[in-house]
């Protein structure tokens, strides 16, 4: 690993991000210095042990495996069923004590792996049978996901597949296909395939009604991010989180809490240092200029680069009343163990591709 | 074909990269709209969210006598509520169980701790504990957490019954005293307001006693269940009313009427207020606080209607106390003068009707003038006077001296004695006002009916030679009456003398008063409770208690030189002279004593 400018700029602002991710945390457990404890634990080792790990043995023994780790985390979803604990009607975790994971967060990296591995093994050459094999996986391994039910994690992870099969060459006659006929179907879907708990955050979305509770939601994380204002009210200052108005405010609002706390600049600050770092992990994976070489590593950085970008940006896009909400977590703000270690997992993945290795 | 595939991954991910700077921007601008934008307008929101207050419920003002006495007051008790933030423990309840185990026991405690609980509401255990409970309660504080002293207050009367109707009462708000207190007080709010003046002083001065709430500030979280207290408002406490009661007085004149029914009232001729208003029988006020429905029901339904205001509310037929106002009438339209004398043979015969109506006294008064016919009441002198009156004249002097109009502005209940004219007449019997009705209505029997009240303020009327104001118990009212005759001043000492001469000569009717240096003048009258036509039915009716004749005395003091009228009612009490007379001298007695 080499330290020029641009990787410094990178280590810097994750540093920053980590340290305002676990400081944000702290401001909404209570002050809860295990939380915060954890966070910092997690999110550094699992970086740091990641990259080391993929840095001693090669990338290419991981890779082999791949559809071996696909297999078993969809055997986990499933058995999730069986052996998670029930939370808000969503049974998705496993509790391992010190944390409890929902395995489901981790098929975006597994499918990756796996899909990967398959396209290296014809030298990422598609054709109509491994583009079809490849959407069948994906969208088969979403159902899981979808049934258990959280809608909106499955969603993300069809997107964010989707998006893999764009980054690695995918035909575009076939996204176009596929956006026809999702248009076409959703109104199917939306009849016959959700849960009313689901239409409900839909509905509530497209309603002018404060009083429905996913709508009161958005105007709770609403009000704690204007209240912010310029400046913010200061580190532990969230009255929001306090007098406990902004529900999941641990979790997937934590950022509102993180707005009203440091205010628009402390926003802008945030935003530019996910920019900057996003945009640098991205370019700098892109910088291979042989085909040759092996394009794995482009794929596994520039993938894991952009699935933390738009992670963000869904979930700022969410707190902010833009899109409805999905339980979606912000990378490195919130409490939940599992998305943690997941984003950790994936910068550790970003680090060990070979263009960081020069 | 290998570049151009590198040239498409390139662009591919250039592209993703473009799409998310994009969205990044559009999150930013997002931001600086709610963050500065919109930021003062949520931040408002917030504080809307977290800032709340309670009202403190004020105490309410109080009533003072005239000399300073106090009738009515709020006095501070003590209730044990549950604390919703500590919630009771199972041992907490079982101590407080065994503290207060003579009034409730574990398994209520804890069924209201439950509900409490699961409405969010900190629900009262026990009200109205003593000092000794109160005491026993903070001793043991420290472990009965959960449970938390609450004041409040109640309104004490003095336990007095004379008081009570004067006074009124407070009852729980109902939709009546909401449409009532609307129209009387400005942005009246009924949510915050749970009991109010349901009669008398209570009622008519609701807006000024009632006091102003206070307010407590604090924050809460989204369920309610945290608070911290941020400020306090003070309640303001209600004015406090001074009502023209004289204390000792009205306590007196309530114990003269010794269980009998009826009503006193005396008028303070200096300004027309009130210092005696009795109703018996009545009872304490303190008694209908904690009242139960069937033991109400009770009362409204006692024979005796001891919740019936009659000073103020009983119309009864004046009888012979009309007697000095229609004789003002009489000699100001010249139907007779102090000379005309008539024989008195105990009838009068009615010609155009060819009817004979019998006077009380068997036998007649003989030769009668106007002061004869006013000192030993002779009812054949006025029954002949009667048939003279001009209609239109005598609804005039009716309506002059506040017949059919209300007479005091805060007296409630309050009812105003019917003045009876052709439309009174048509409405309820069909037909209009013929001679014979005078017959009858001429000494104030048939259809005239008078209140207490009104009958004091005829006496004093008849004091200050026709010159009134309208009674009051607390605001003065500055109008000024006069009833419609023009009479002579040499007219006037001459009544005045007859009403002397009914206390003090020994043919007078009210002889037997002897108010002896008291300067009393007046006019005793005996109101018939059932129309009798023959003296056998009248022997009939004296059997039944409650058919005799109503005892009657208006009058006025000293008659020199007037400052007090009043009138007395005694129900069943058959001889005004007799008995309501002595009751009017030993209550003006009483006042003129302490001037």
């Amino acid at each position: 690993m080499t330290f020029d400018l641009r990787t410094t700029i990178i280590i810097f602002s994750l540093a920053l991000i980590i340290l305002m991710g676990s400081l944000t945390v702290y401001s909404v457990t209570s002050i809860d210095i295990y939380y915060f404890s954890r966070f910092l634990l997690i999110s550094i080792f699992a970086i740091l042990l990641v990259t080391l790990i993929f840095n001693q043995i090669n990338l290419n023994r991981i890779l082999s495996v791949g559809w071996v780790l696909f297999i078993l985390n969809i055997i986990i979803v499933l058995s999730v069923e069986l052996l998670g604990n029930e939370v808000k009607g969503s049974k998705r975790w496993i509790d391992f004590g010190f944390l409890s994971i929902q395995p489901s967060e981790f098929m975006k990296i597994t499918f990756a792996l796996f899909v990967i591995q398959y396209l290296r093994f014809y030298s990422f050459q598609f054709n109509p049978f491994r583009t079809l094999f490849l959407l069948a996986a994906l969208f088969l391994s979403a159902i899981p996901i979808i049934i258990q039910p959280d809608l909106g994690t499955g969603l993300v992870y069809i997107l964010l597949g989707l998006m893999l099969l764009f980054i690695c060459g995918m035909h575009r006659f076939y996204f176009i296909i596929m956006g026809v006929f999702g248009i076409l179907l959703s109104p199917i879907i939306y009849s016959f395939g959700l849960t009313s708990y689901q239409k409900s955050r839909i509905i509530s979305w497209f309603s002018s009604d404060q009083t429905l509770s996913e709508k009161w939601n958005i105007l709770q994380s609403e009000i704690s991010i204007g209240s912010g204002g310029l400046f913010g009210e200061g580190f532990l200052n969230s009255k929001q989180n306090e007098f406990n108005f902004l529900p999941e405010a641990d979790t997937d609002f934590i950022f509102s809490i993180y707005a009203e706390q440091f205010g628009f600049l402390g926003v802008l600050a945030i935003f530019i240092l996910v920019g900057l770092f996003i945009l640098l992990t991205t370019i700098i994976s892109m910088e291979q200029k042989r085909l040759t070489d092996d394009l794995s590593p482009y794929f596994l950085g520039t993938y894991f680069s952009l699935v933390i970008g738009f992670s963000f940006l869904l979930n700022i896009l969410m707190v902010s009343g833009l899109i409805p909400v999905v339980g979606l977590p912000l990378p490195f703000f919130t409490k939940g163990g599992s998305s943690l270690l997941c984003f950790s997992i994936m910068i550790g993945l970003i680090f060990s591709s070979r263009s960081f290795l020069r | 074909m290998k570049d151009n595939r590198f040239a498409i991954y390139h662009g591919r991910t250039r592209l993703l990269l473009a799409f998310f700077i994009l969205i990044l921007a559009v999150s930013v601008g997002r931001f600086f709209y709610l963050q500065i934008i919109k930021g003062g307008e949520l931040r408002d929101l917030r504080e809307q969210n977290i800032n709340d207050f309670d009202y403190i419920y004020p105490k309410r003002g109080r009533i003072l006598s005239k000399d300073g006495i106090v009738l009515a007051e709020d006095r501070k008790i003590y209730s044990v509520a549950i604390d919703l933030e500590q919630k009771p423990s199972e041992r907490s309840i079982q101590i407080f169980a065994n503290i207060f185990s003579n009034r409730i026991d574990f398994e209520s405690i804890k069924l209201k701790v439950e509900q409490s609980l699961r409405s969010r509401r900190s629900e009262i255990i026990l009200t109205k504990i003593g000092q000794e409970d109160l005491a026993k309660f903070l001793v043991r504080g420290e472990e009965l957490t959960g449970f938390s002293i609450i004041e409040d207050y109640e309104r004490q009367y003095d336990s007095h019954p004379s008081f009570f109707h004067v006074l009124g009462h407070m009852g729980y708000l109902n939709q009546s005293d909401i449409d009532h207190f609307s129209q009387k007080i400005d942005k009246y709010n009924p949510k915050l307001w749970r009991k109010v003046g349901k009669s008398g002083i209570e009622r008519v001065y609701e807006k000024e006693l009632q006091g102003k709430h206070g307010k407590k500030f604090f924050q809460r979280n989204a369920r309610g269940d945290r608070r911290v207290i941020t400020s306090e408002e003070p309640f303001s406490e209600g004015s406090e009313i001074i009502v023209s009661i004289d204390y000792s007085a009205q306590k007196l004149a309530y114990e003269l009427m010794q269980g009998n029914k009826g009503s006193i009232v005396v008028i303070d001729l200096k300004d027309f207020s009130i210092p005696v208003a009795v109703s018996a029988p009545s009872i304490s006020a303190n008694d209908l606080r904690g009242i139960s429905s069937a033991q109400y029901q009770e009362l409204l339904n006692d024979s005796s209607r001891p919740l019936f205001n009659r000073a103020f509310m009983g119309l009864y037929p004046p009888g012979s106390s009309i007697k000095p106002l229609f004789a003002t009438f009489a000699l100001s339209n010249s139907y007779t003068d102090w000379e005309e004398t008539i024989f008195d043979d105990g009838f009068f015969r009615f010609e155009e009707e060819q009817r004979v109506f019998n006077a009380w006294k068997e036998g007649g008064h003989g030769y009668t003038d106007l002061n004869k016919a006013l000192v030993e009441s002779s009812n054949p002198f006025f029954m002949n006077l009667s048939v003279k009156y001009e209609k239109s004249k005598f609804v005039e002097l009716l309506k002059s001296s506040s017949f059919g109009s209300k007479l005091c502005e805060d007296c409630y209940p309050h009812q105003y004695s019917p003045l009876i004219d052709d439309a009174w007449k048509r409405k309820n019997f069909g037909k209009e006002l013929f001679k014979g009705d005078f017959i009858n209505l001429g000494i104030g029997q048939g259809y005239m009916l008078t209140t207490p009240l009104h009958l004091s303020l005829i006496a004093g009327m008849l004091a200050s030679k026709g010159q009134y104001k309208l009674p009051y118990l607390v605001k003065e009212n500055d109008l000024d009456f006069s009833i419609d005759v023009e009479m002579e001043e040499l007219d006037w000492v001459k009544l005045n003398q007859a009403l002397i001469d009914v206390v003090y000569s020994k043919n007078g009717t009210g002889y037997r008063i002897k108010a002896g240096n008291l300067n009393l003048a007046g006019k005793s009258g005996t109101a018939q409770v059932v129309d009798i036509n023959s003296r056998e039915e009248y022997e009939e009716v004296r059997e039944n208690p409650n058919l005799r004749d109503h005892a009657i005395f208006i009058g006025y003091a000293p008659f020199d030189d007037p400052r007090y009228s009043i009138a007395v009612i005694v129900e069943n009490g058959e001889s005004g002279g007799r008995i309501a007379g002595p009751i009017a001298r030993d209550v003006l007695k009483d006042l003129l004593d302490d001037i």
